[in-house]
């Protein structure tokens, strides 16, 4: 009987020791690359901060500053946009018919979100439906410029590929409140409004949290997007990261991985030990 | 109308807009890749050419062989491990922290994540294959995958398998022959999740492929060597009709399972 429990533990200890092999060991590397010293185009064990120097005493400073502006200007905007789609289908809709709109949001998500994002090239370019709308309606005189290769361009880019990540979240946790504590707010004399401040917004504040990592992190490291919309030498974190590693530097491509898995870890120890995990996962755990 | 008329309206009005915007750049790709001057679309002169030429791209066939095979290895892989995790989190004493552990690929950005492997089998010499590559595109489906599985659980009623115990069955068979027949659907539906996710896997792929080429690494390599041709355009269809054709497969399965469950 013992051994066959030994059988049984090894099996279910298979999932995460493949995932901190192949995930936790590896990062922990990247942590460890970042200290060793490049001599030419080779990389040597060694413990050097030149890397760190390189990144925090550079114009990629400036990069990181923007990559965290644009990571939370997009993470807002979607925070914003995502909020009511949940709010509405998990307290004003049957649960069926919102399970199945929640699908539709899922189906774009699926396709490749480059390909998705190549569309909006076309879409925004100045000869594209957006703009010949716009002149035709008499809206804009001329084609609009900053509607391609901009920071308006990146932001829609990073909100429509993230975005419908960060509804499920955020509607599970809606979807947990019960109906009787408004009911009960209602009976107590709040209006609409204050026991949605007062008891829906607070219960869903778990929720938020992980949409807004869910949301912080795909901006956050993101590289194709500023590629695709934002034009020549628009950079963020994830594309200076992969130019790092075009030209072989790998010491400071993993300095600069390491910073930002590091401001993640750290995101996401702040939900694990704020928030017990069933008041978001509830329904599955359970 | 009344007052709750008009706001659920104005509601729909805008769940509607913001699916437009989310499904809208599925459409000007399949438009290109139909269009025979390549760059405007009209109705005048469609032609399937840019289709056909596909096939004489032969770097274009071995990528797509890449593709199905990292498509069958994530297939495979990740439910199983995903229904390891979900036993996992059931039976041991730390759900919480197993959950953590599986769920972390969500949390670290695609490019962090590929440059880690790649560094990782350098250090270990371990040269690229369809392993490699697969390895990273499991670790990214299983999160998924598992907490596919776990929705699918929690529609099964425990008390099944004590009956299993109590006519004489032992724990892998009360499994084996009762649970598992159950959440099948589940299983299956975190395969196909998978597979998807596989296929439209380009980033962490692009770091770690080596000599390999997927599809969409193939796409992606095109785009920054030469620019979108009206090849591409037409292989970049192929794949949005693909993925939500498998969507469809999952929908209507787990409808059906639905269904039949009801009945």
């Amino acid at each position: 009987m013992l051994k066959k429990n030994i059988i049984r533990y090894v099996l279910f200890l298979i999932p995460p020791v493949f995932v901190a092999f192949f995930l936790i060991v590896p990062l922990a590397f990247t942590i460890v690359i970042s200290f060793w010293e490049r001599v030419g185009f080779r990389v040597r064990p060694a413990f050097t901060l030149n890397s760190y120097i390189d990144f925090f005493y550079g114009v990629r400073l400036l990069v990181l500053e923007r990559s965290f502006l644009v990571s939370v200007e997009a993470t807002i905007i979607s925070l914003l946009i995502a909020y009511p789609i949940a709010y509405f289908l998990a307290a004003r809709v049957r649960t069926a018919l919102g399970r199945n709109v929640l699908l539709l949001f899922t189906i774009p998500f699926l396709v490749n979100y480059i390909i998705r994002t190549f569309s909006w090239t076309y879409l925004l370019g100045r000869t594209g439906p957006v703009n010949e709308v716009l002149v035709n309606l008499g809206l804009a005189s001329s084609p609009l410029d900053w509607l391609l290769y901009s920071d308006f361009a990146v932001l829609l880019g990073l909100v429509t590929s993230y975005m419908p990540f960060m509804i499920f979240p955020l509607w599970l946790s809606l979807s947990r409140i019960d109906p009787q504590m408004i009911e009960a707010s209602w009976l107590l004399g709040a209006n609409p409004v204050r026991s949605f401040l007062k008891i829906t917004l607070p219960l869903s504040v778990p929720g938020i949290f992980a949409s807004v990592i869910f949301g912080f992190v795909g901006c956050f490291g993101e590289s194709a997007v500023p590629i695709i919309l934002g034009g020549v030498g628009y950079q963020l974190m994830g594309n200076t990261i992969t130019s790092a590693m075009d030209v072989l530097n790998y010491p400071l491509a993993a300095a600069m991985s390491s910073v930002v898995v590091g401001s993640m870890v750290l995101l996401l120890l702040l939900w694990y030990f704020a928030f017990d995990m069933r008041s978001f996962l509830g329904k599955i755990l359970s | 109308m009344s007052k709750t008329n008009v706001w659920n309206t104005l509601n729909w009005g805008y769940i509607l807009l913001v699916l437009i915007f989310l499904y809208v750049p599925l459409i000007p790709p399949i438009l290109f890749s139909l269009s025979g001057s390549g760059g405007s679309f009209s109705l005048k002169d469609i032609t399937l050419r840019w289709y056909t030429d596909l096939w004489n791209q032969s770097l274009l066939i071995t990528s797509t062989r890449t593709t199905l095979i990292l498509g069958m290895i994530t297939a495979v892989v990740s439910p199983l491990l995903g229904l390891l995790a979900t036993m996992a989190v059931r039976e041991l004493r730390v759900p919480r922290l197993i959950l953590m552990i599986i769920l972390l690929p969500l949390f670290i950005p695609g490019v962090s994540m590929g440059l880690a492997t790649a560094f990782f089998f350098k250090q270990l010499t371990i040269n690229t294959s369809y392993w490699t590559i697969g390895i990273v595109h499991i670790v990214w489906a299983l999160p998924f995958a598992t907490l596919i599985i776990l929705t699918a659980m929690t529609t099964y009623d425990p008390i099944l398998t004590e009956a299993a115990f109590m006519l004489g069955s032992n724990r892998w068979r009360a499994f084996y022959t009762v649970e598992l027949p159950l959440i099948w659907p589940g299983i299956f539906g975190a395969g196909l999740f998978s597979v998807i996710l596989s296929f439209n896997e380009t980033l962490r792929t692009s770091l770690v492929q080596g000599p390999l080429n997927t599809v969409q690494t193939y796409i992606w390599s095109k785009y920054l060597q030469v620019g979108l041709s009206p090849e591409i355009y037409a292989l970049m269809s192929l794949l949005i009709i693909l993925t939500l054709i498998l969507v469809g497969t999952l929908i209507v399965a787990q409808k059906r399972v639905g269904k039949t469950r009801a009945a």
